[in-house]
């Protein structure tokens, strides 16, 4: 297996706030790696550093063998960024907005077609994609942006609260695409509150609380080492 | 480029909607409404006026001032009656503007040196120019009829002596000197048929100014308050293009709008000039002056101009980073708005070189200051130091474009923001 991110003593700190105090992790190709924890624990801190939004304050990032610091357009070229609180252009169609995304990801006509052809298809918002991304639901809007999000085939999808403000319905659509996608060679570094979506998604998950990981694993084994029934009571172990 | 290019046509698109097209017609057409309605306005005025008059006289001099009238484009509107009180009474009731009575004795009284008062009414029924010009016309034509009657009068007295020389024995002949150009002219003439010329000229920089530094800032608070930012700095393309694509798109689009409501301003200026041209003896002198902008003028200006814009753009990026949504960056645009508004109002009424020094090089400090020095120093040959104004606006450009994309460039692009409550920039 090819380790995709390579993550060693991250730190960052909001002047006097340190919000990551040292993290180390790995994500493997097709690998879906889950950050679970409380709000503030550090956990889109992490993914916006890997995204290379934020600058770390300490430590090392390796995504591909480039450099975070060093070449952050190498490593722009290779993800894929979906924040939590993520908007559209409003003024775009659903499909003009795949299309605006997509030219940064080609260099032909052909390759960026196709490209929107996979965005539309995961979408699957049908004729609303022609409408304009104003007059869209939160939900609509998410699937849009997950769709802009997998559409490019990157070699990692980094995706925070990916079914937040979806329904149940949609939210289980959206967890078979990132599975499948995750098949097909996709690495996904994910964060959720959704203890249950984090166990039916991801191959390994990693515990962090107050910018550490507390423990990282496979869902089955952090249930047998804290004897839990499932992720959330394992949480609450591991935090004592 | 194919990505600069998708970049840069999102970006108009975002700024060309539906709201900023509808702004643009309905103010297209109010000026060109208003324009045109203050035309018709003054042409009505510089029309045949109606004028009542009652004539108590009936003498030689108060039949030839009446046919002054005439000449002078009034139309007469004999009152009947035997005293003024009846006259306003019936002028009050008609749609007449003026009136004019000319007391019984008048002629006579004139002949002896001891002249009968007229008296004149001036009907204000509304605060337009239009009803003002009225009053004026019919004070010229006193002015006339005076100056020809106390010509008659002194010809008749001192026939040896012409009457011009006795009323105006100083005689001068006015000259106004630029640079090396002479003449002969009032001052006070030509400083206000060129202020008079040149008046849009500061609006329209004014304008252009503001509207591009509005987009931008509006640009980037947008982006901030509908969480496409985030998005967008992730995708591979070069940070220095964000801010680029974002700063020509409403360099552009600021450039059109101006345009566009220059038209529309032009429309009423004229409309308010009642279409009415300078007279040829004026432009001849102001041409012989070299006060006019030739195509080496208006290459300046434009690059002045141009620099001011880019000035003002760079500037809005970075207050466009502070703001946290479309609303703070309406509230941030005021520093940039003031330094905008200083020179542009003191364009109006005021010479920089007469100014303190320390209040000169403050205002020579705001770069948007140069765009509008530059027409006075152009019209006055003083070209170094609009080449000076431009340089230095180049230079603060340069330095605001580096600060824009180091801040765009780092994570400061998010972590930047301006905090009312705790009135500090955190970085």
């Amino acid at each position: 297996m090819t380790t995709v991110l390579k993550v060693e003593g991250l730190k960052k700190s909001y002047g006097t706030k340190e919000a990551l105090k040292g993290i180390d992790f790995e994500v493997q190709e097709g690998e879906i790696f889950a950050l679970i924890g409380p709000n503030g624990a550090g956990k889109t801190t992490t993914l916006r550093i890997v995204s290379t939004l934020l600058s770390p304050s300490g430590g090392k990032v390796t995504f591909l063998n480039h450099d975070l610091k060093k070449e952050p357009e190498k490593i722009r070229e290779n993800i894929s960024y979906l924040p939590e609180e993520a908007g559209a252009y409003r003024n775009l169609k659903g499909t003009d907005y795949l299309k605006f995304m997509a030219n940064f990801y080609t260099d032909t006509r052909e390759k960026a077609e196709e490209t929107v052809r996979r965005g539309v298809g995961i979408a699957d918002l049908g004729i609303a994609l022609n409408d304009k991304v104003g007059t869209y639901s939160k939900g609509m809007v998410r699937k849009l942006l997950l769709a802009r999000a997998l559409m490019t085939r990157p070699k990692m999808a980094i995706l925070d609260e990916p079914t937040s403000g979806l329904d149940v319905i949609n939210s289980l659509e959206v967890r078979e695409i990132i599975k499948r996608f995750a098949k097909e060679g996709i690495s996904v570094l994910l964060s959720s509150h959704n203890m249950l979506e984090i166990e039916f998604l991801s191959d390994r998950v990693a515990l962090v609380d107050n910018g550490r990981i507390l423990d990282a694993g496979t869902s089955q084994s952090l249930k047998d080492k804290y004897q839990a029934p499932n992720l959330e009571v394992v949480f609450r172990s591991a935090l004592r | 480029m194919k990505k600069f290019t998708n970049l840069l046509l999102k970006e108009i698109k975002e700024l060309v909607n539906k709201q900023l097209i509808i702004s643009l017609v309905m103010m297209m057409a109010i000026f060109y409404f208003v324009g045109d309605l203050a035309k018709t306005e003054m042409k009505k005025a510089a029309a045949m006026q109606k004028i009542s008059v009652m004539d108590l006289d009936q003498s030689e001099l108060s039949r030839g001032l009446t046919a002054s009238l005439k000449t002078a484009n009034f139309e007469i509107e004999w009152s009947q009656g035997k005293d003024p009180e009846a006259a306003v009474r019936a002028a009050k009731k008609s749609d007449t503007y003026l009136l004019m009575v000319i007391p019984q004795g008048f002629g006579e009284s004139v002949a002896n040196l001891k002249p009968e008062q007229i008296t004149t009414y001036t009907f204000l029924r509304s605060f337009s120019v239009g009803g003002i010009r009225k009053s004026e016309i019919l004070r010229a034509v006193i002015t006339a009829t005076n100056n020809y009657l106390s010509n008659d009068i002194l010809r008749k007295k001192i026939p040896d002596v012409p009457p011009d020389i006795l009323k105006s024995p100083i005689k001068s002949k006015d000259y106004v000197i630029v640079k090396d150009r002479m003449a002969e002219g009032s001052a006070s003439a030509i400083s206000g048929f060129v202020y008079s010329q040149s008046i849009l000229i500061p609006i329209i920089l004014f304008m252009i100014i503001m509207y591009s530094a509005q987009m931008v800032i509006s640009a980037v608070a947008m982006e901030k308050q509908n969480k496409t930012l985030e998005t967008l700095l992730t995708v591979p393309i070069p940070r220095m293009s964000i801010v680029t694509t974002k700063m020509l798109a409403a360099g552009l689009v600021g450039l059109l709008s101006a345009a566009i409501y220059m038209i529309g301003m032009k429309s009423f200026m004229g409309g308010m000039t009642g279409g009415i041209s300078a007279g040829a003896s004026m432009s001849g002198v102001i041409k012989q002056l070299g006060l006019t902008l030739t195509g080496k003028g208006y290459v300046l200006l434009g690059i002045a101009l141009f620099f001011a814009i880019l000035c003002g753009l760079a500037m809005a990026m970075i207050l466009g980073v502070l703001a946290e949504d479309f609303r703070s960056a309406q509230t941030l645009i005021l520093p940039l708005m003031l330094m905008i508004l200083i020179p542009y109002l003191l364009s109006f009424f005021a010479d920089v070189n007469s100014l303190p020094l320390p209040v000169k090089l403050l205002i020579l400090a705001i770069p948007f200051s140069h765009p509008f020095l530059a027409t006075p120093n152009i019209m006055l040959g003083h070209y170094s130091a609009v080449l000076y104004g431009i340089l230095y606006m180049a230079v603060v450009f340069f330095i605001l474009v580096a600060i824009a994309a180091r801040i765009f460039s780092t994570d400061r692009v998010l972590t930047m923001k301006l905090r009312w409550g705790k009135k500090k920039v955190v970085l």
